[in-house]
């Protein structure tokens, strides 16, 4: 389970950045919202998926571990947006 | 090994100019039953983990390019098939309810709100569970007085409006008319934030809260 946490979420944490989203500079969107909508909004296969662990196993991650974990990871940028604008 | 990696459906239309390349460089294939689409391609399994976040933001940039032009009903990075005929007893189990998802939602966009407790804020008061309890119930209403602001701020441009909990605040989200998304900005920006809150706008986004049941989490045959 850590090596979800990590891949998906060290990453974002680090790399925060604002990418365009329709083309026009006026929508844009953080690289954690996208993360957020493409692992927790739309259909659901199965409500469960499969990462590989150390390229040998399959792991099979109840969705909600990653739900958590992008509520976790969108709480933690708040704070470092808020600190950034002081 | 492969598997079939989806990436939306839509209404398909000669028009709508569809992306070439998806997740990890690959083709993406267009899957017609009827007058739905689906995007889909032939994906390496599993996803390397250490470029999950670029996979996440190619199967992203899929999904809006569709998205810019029509509306989409998106799947869920990290749901795949089997194989072909797997994904296409999907289709063909679910397309009726699908077609009707994009019908109803056509002219529709998803903007959203978050109102989170300010990084600012005065430290929750652990002194008693009471005064705990008190300030939480505070923070509570405040919030929810926030969302039904907003939501009557923006209720001249919505059909509809869900308000969701989550760990890290209120989710509002509101299903705005395609092209109405400044108005909607406009007028949540004129509704005054509470002591202690801060809000973040997003969007436009797929209708992905406002799709029936059914098509969220639908029957599925061979699927991962």
């Amino acid at each position: 389970m850590d090596l979800g946490r990590r891949t998906l979420l060290s990453p974002m944490q680090n790399d925060f950045e604002t990418v365009g989203v329709l083309g026009g500079g006026e929508d844009e969107v953080s690289l954690l919202e996208i993360l957020d909508h493409v692992l927790n909004s739309g259909v659901v296969i199965h409500g469960s998926l499969v990462i590989s662990l150390a390229g040998v196993d399959l792991v099979y991650l109840g969705l909600n571990v990653v739900l958590t974990s992008v509520e976790t990871a969108l709480s933690n940028l708040q704070i470092e947006e808020k600190r950034r604008q002081k | 090994m492969s598997r079939i990696l989806a990436y939306c459906g839509f209404r398909h239309a000669p028009e709508l100019v569809l992306p070439a390349l998806g997740v990890t460089a690959v083709p993406v294939q267009l899957a017609s039953y009827g007058e739905l689409g689906l995007l889909w391609s032939e994906v390496e399994w599993p996803f390397d983990p250490e470029r999950m976040q670029k996979s996440a933001v190619e199967f992203h940039g899929v999904v809006h390019h569709v998205f810019r032009q029509t509306a989409v009903i998106p799947f869920r990075l990290l749901s795949v098939f089997d194989d072909r005929p797997a994904f296409s007893a999907f289709a063909a189990q679910n397309q009726e309810q699908f077609l009707e998802d994009l019908k109803r939602l056509s002219s529709f966009v998803q903007m959203e709100c978050v109102i989170y407790p300010a990084p600012s804020r005065p430290q929750v008061d652990r002194s008693s569970g009471k005064a705990y309890l008190e300030q939480k119930a505070v923070a509570m209403r405040s919030s929810e007085g926030f969302a039904q602001a907003m939501r009557d701020a923006v209720a001249h441009l919505s059909s509809e409006a869900r308000v969701r909990e989550a760990k890290n605040g209120t989710r509002i989200f509101v299903l705005v008319e395609r092209g109405r998304e400044n108005d909607f900005r406009q007028a949540v920006s004129a509704v005054a934030v509470p002591e202690h809150l801060s809000r973040r706008m997003s969007g436009p986004w797929p209708a992905a809260e406002f799709l029936s049941e059914q098509v969220k989490m639908p029957e599925s045959a061979g699927a991962k």
